[in-house]
């Protein structure tokens, strides 16, 4: 590692943010500082290019507000004054109030929550506390993934599988491509992403983008941009689908060989069920797109094969997310494109089964023993059984609020957030610093003061990924692994969460937390692991290179086995088959949670009363100059300013000009932002990117722009955060 | 010679990599001195709507406006491969000028820094890059592989020779080093 003083060597690595791609990166590093951040340096077409973000990762490393000491509390909570401590006193503080929750209330009263803003194999922070706190005597955990939980059990239901895509390269063999809620411009859906998508549109193929916004992905591949109204993404497909079958252009010799449960979605569909027939003419009143380009897109969809019908997870994170995600999915059914190059299973997951985020290897977990005698969740859709001992991950404020008087399986008295930013990164946001206000002790760990950090009594300083060496991977896929390579010592006092944990450990006397080496876990993950075992031969030089890429003979298809040999190879549900109909979820017994695709108006929509009060609907996409609430750094602020989109028609009768302080606001808060007048938006929706930090003045007006201040915490049957489903106004600041 | 960009505006998403990229390469603060800037433009009306990026570097012009406009002499144009460099020692610094440079720049390349007497810097074509082999850090950093550098000559050969984009004037007095495809409303 020594290096003469002034010469620069380069270290290859990458990030581990909660982000689509994992880039190789090459860090000049330079007297034990980078210096400079260059990406991926082989050869086209194997080059995987890294976006903006990480371009910017110097800023996050060196900010001047990285914690690089532990601090406590001296403050109100929330006021966000600390003062400077030594380890040793705020871990003995932490482990003193750990033991007094413990053997005061037991230990359901001590509550885990983030995670999510590192995400690799080791030092994983959500992992390395889960270890210890059950060796502890166990703790109250979520349930869910904020980002992703709609799609996941709208797949396992139809599916029971999350290997639901295709390998990128595979848009190519399209010949139609819909892009449904899907901005991959801004949210990383792995990296070069967008580079295959305009491949395929310079290549000819025909994109066509359905969604509230003409984002930055539709202006540079759409044909044709079909602005919908949130929520309503279900009563278009229900529609199109209703066209397919009036018109015979549905593939029933598919349906029938790898279905069940289709003849249930038609009576829907047509009406025999309820009455109601699904017509484009009634989904134009829901959704807004006229009835003529609804029957034009589903005739187009149908006949031109094959086509790939790529639905997303930020529609389906709303009140009835899931129906999205699985009505996606039964109209790639319906037309045969299951299985098939060139076409798309949907799902919204898009993963493929080399280098998916879901197969990593990680530190051993351990029996949680407050979830001991809890029922069996295996495979379970009834998201009531997986809520008996956790806390859906969107509720955990109100848990905390209310406690088992409340329906909830804890009284909570304390709490550790480790790698994350929860209060600013779900559903509303003042509530959930009411929340915070009345644990008796709460410990954060993270570079920084986060929004979440403020309400600590206790803030650990948390080294960057710079500083750390770890196995990371893509949410959706590779197909390519990555590693993180130590650039620089540890700056300050910084420690990892793993390195925490076990200091904790020890304070608490627990043995065997612990049990490797750094470089003896993260080689023996690799050996391990499946997928690495088969893929990485030479695991040195995987770490030395930072990167493996898998060369693909043929794009992957997902269920490509089971539809060229259905007989050798059933697809993961109890029928075997596709299920369009699902009984585990008819089981539920749920009408809000139907065993077909449904869609159903919900709180919060266009038929809300409540929209005489608030008559905007709220969209909080992916940021495309953070990484949710990381990367909060001058270079990338300034790339794009924080800004409220509304349509010229929303905005002039409110007296709103371009650019001009307004106040977005509902029962649940206001955030006082600039407004971004702008045609790319349609009228009665506004959209606040999420990740902004929460920064409340005195008269409880958030002047940071955090749009969770106005989204609530509720979710869908299937698990889905409700974030995009808010009505809010807007008013002249 | 003469050194030029090559700049497909279809494939431009505005995201702003090559942007970062070239403050992080060449270690410039946050704030107004963006020797690579992204220009947005928006036309037409909900739902028919047209939107294109522009990247601005500086573009190297063959007859290069800001040379003769600085009262200092402290900009060049390098007869080797034809780039506009500025010995920002020499400027005399935007109080002691009123920024002729910039003024006299059709394309603002010219950049100043917020403080008090900031001297004119501006995109050097990664010059310290180009003599080790490789390309400006914005061309390798753009994600949809927008950009391009390397001699005129060879940017309109490889792309064809069309001086114009949406949000670009071609310049006849100063002949910008730069070769488009461009993006309009009919080719989506």
């Amino acid at each position: 590692m020594s290096t003469a003083s002034g010469e620069t060597r380069i270290v290859r690595t990458t990030s581990a943010f909660d982000c689509g791609g994992r880039c190789p990166l090459r860090l000049h590093v330079r007297d034990g500082r980078i210096v400079r951040v260059e990406g991926d340096d082989a050869p086209e077409p194997q080059q995987l290019r890294a976006c903006l973000r990480c371009r910017a990762l110097r800023q996050e490393v060196y900010h001047p507000n990285r914690l690089m000491y532990p601090l406590k509390r001296v403050g109100a909570k929330g006021e966000g004054k600390f003062e400077r401590i030594s380890w040793d006193e705020a871990l003995e503080t932490v482990a003193r109030e750990l033991r007094r929750v413990k053997d005061t209330y037991g230990n359901s009263a001590i509550f885990l929550m983030g995670g999510g803003g590192y995400l690799a194999a080791l030092h994983s922070g959500g992992r390395a506390a889960a270890r210890l706190l059950s060796m502890f005597g166990g703790y109250t955990g979520t349930y869910g993934n904020v980002s992703s939980e709609g799609a996941v059990w709208a797949v396992m239901a139809q599916y029971g599988s999350v290997m639901v895509g295709n390998s990128r390269e595979d848009l190519l063999n399209s010949r139609l491509i819909i892009m449904w809620g899907w901005d991959p411009a801004r949210m990383i859906s792995g990296t070069n992403t967008m580079y295959h998508l305009i491949k395929a549109r310079e290549a000819g193929i025909r994109i066509v983008c359905v969604d509230p916004r003409y984002h930055d992905s539709a202006a540079v591949l759409a044909d044709e941009w079909i602005p919908i109204r949130p929520g309503t993404d279900t009563a278009m497909m229900v529609s199109m689908a209703y066209v397919m079958l009036k018109e015979n252009l549905h593939d029933q010799g598919f349906l029938e060989k790898y279905t069940i449960g289709f003849d249930r979605f038609r009576d829907y569909v047509l009406g025999i069920e309820d009455g109601v027939e699904k017509t484009p003419a009634w989904a134009e009143a829901i959704c807004g797109v006229p009835a003529s380009t609804i029957e034009r897109l589903a005739r187009e969809y149908a006949t031109t094969k094959p086509a790939a019908l790529m639905d997303c997870q930020g529609p389906a994170r709303s009140a009835m997310g899931e129906q999205y995600n699985r009505c996606a999915m039964t109209l790639t059914a319906m037309t045969g494109n299951v299985g098939r190059r060139g076409g798309s299973a949907a799902g919204g997951l898009m993963g493929i089964p080399i280098g998916h985020m879901f197969r990593s290897s990680g530190i051993p977990g351990m029996r949680n023993p407050v979830e001991a005698g809890g029922p069996s969740i295996r495979g379970t859709l009834d998201l009531q059984l997986r809520l008996v001992r956790r806390v859906h991950i969107n509720r955990m404020f109100d848990a905390i609020l209310e406690g088992e008087a409340g329906g909830y399986p804890a009284d909570i008295k304390m709490a550790w957030c480790v790698a994350g930013n929860p209060l600013n990164q779900l559903g509303n946001t003042n509530k959930a610093a009411r929340a915070l206000k009345t644990l008796e002790f709460f410990v954060v760990s993270d570079l920084f003061v986060t929004p979440t950090a403020r309400y600590a009594d206790i803030v650990l300083p948390a080294t960057s990924v710079a500083e750390r060496n770890d196995l990371t991977r893509p949410w959706p896929s590779g197909p390519y692994f990555t590693a993180v390579n130590r650039a620089i010592e540890p700056l300050g006092e910084c420690k990892s969460d793993l390195e925490i944990a076990a200091a904790l450990a020890e304070k608490l006397g627990l043995e065997g937390f612990n049990t490797r080496s750094e470089e003896e876990w993260l080689k023996s993950f690799a050996e391990e692991n499946e997928e690495t075992r088969e893929h990485i031969k030479d695991y040195d030089r995987f770490r030395r290179d930072g990167v493996h890429r898998v060369e693909l003979a043929a794009p992957i298809v997902a269920f490509k086995e089971q539809i060229e040999s259905p007989e050798d190879h059933p697809f993961d549900t109890p029928s075997g088959k596709i299920e369009i109909f699902c009984q585990r979820v008819a089981d539920i017994g749920d009408p809000l949670c139907p065993p077909i695709p449904k869609y159903v108006s919900t709180p919060e929509d266009r038929n809300d009363p409540l929209v005489e009060k608030y008559p905007l609907q709220l969209l909080s996409p992916h940021p495309r100059n953070r990484v949710h609430s990381h990367m909060n750094v001058a270079w990338l602020r300034e790339v794009e300013p924080h800004r409220a989109w509304i349509n010229p028609v929303d905005a002039a009768p409110r007296g709103i000009k371009d650019g001009d302080e307004v106040h977005v606001f509902n029962d649940r808060g206001k955030v006082a932002i600039t407004a971004w007048v702008t045609e790319r938006i349609m009228p009665g929706v506004v959209c606040i990117f999420e990740g902004a930090w929460y920064d409340p003045d005195g008269e409880g007006i958030d002047r940071g722009g955090c749009a969770n201040v106005l989204t609530n915490d509720a979710y869908s049957k299937g698990g889905a955060a409700v974030l995009n489903t808010a009505l809010v106004q807007v008013s002249k600041a | 010679m003469q050194l030029g960009f090559y700049f497909d505006q279809t494939r431009c998403t505005g995201c702003g990599a090559c942007r970062v990229a070239c403050k992080d390469w060449h270690d410039l603060p946050a704030g107004p001195r963006n020797w690579m800037r992204i220009l947005y433009s928006e036309k037409g009306k909900f739902p028919d709507v047209f939107v294109s990026y522009l990247v601005a570097p500086c573009y190297h012009c063959l007859e290069p406006v800001c040379v003769p406009a600085c009262p200092a002499g402290a900009i060049s144009k390098r007869a080797e491969d034809g780039t506009v460099v500025v010995d920002s020692e020499a400027c005399l610094g935007n109080e002691d000028c009123d920024v002729e440079c910039l003024r006299a720049c059709p394309y603002d390349a010219p950049q100043f820094g917020p403080e008090p007497g900031a001297r004119m810097s501006k995109c050097d074509f990664c010059l310290e890059r180009w003599s080790e082999g490789k390309l400006p850090v914005c061309v390798e950093a753009c994600p949809t592989r927008a950009l391009d550098a390397g001699t005129l000559e060879e940017m309109k050969a490889r792309y064809g020779d069309v001086q114009e984009a949406d949000g670009f004037a071609y310049s006849e007095g100063a002949r910008p080093a730069v070769v488009f495809k461009p993006k309009r409303p009919s080719s989506r």
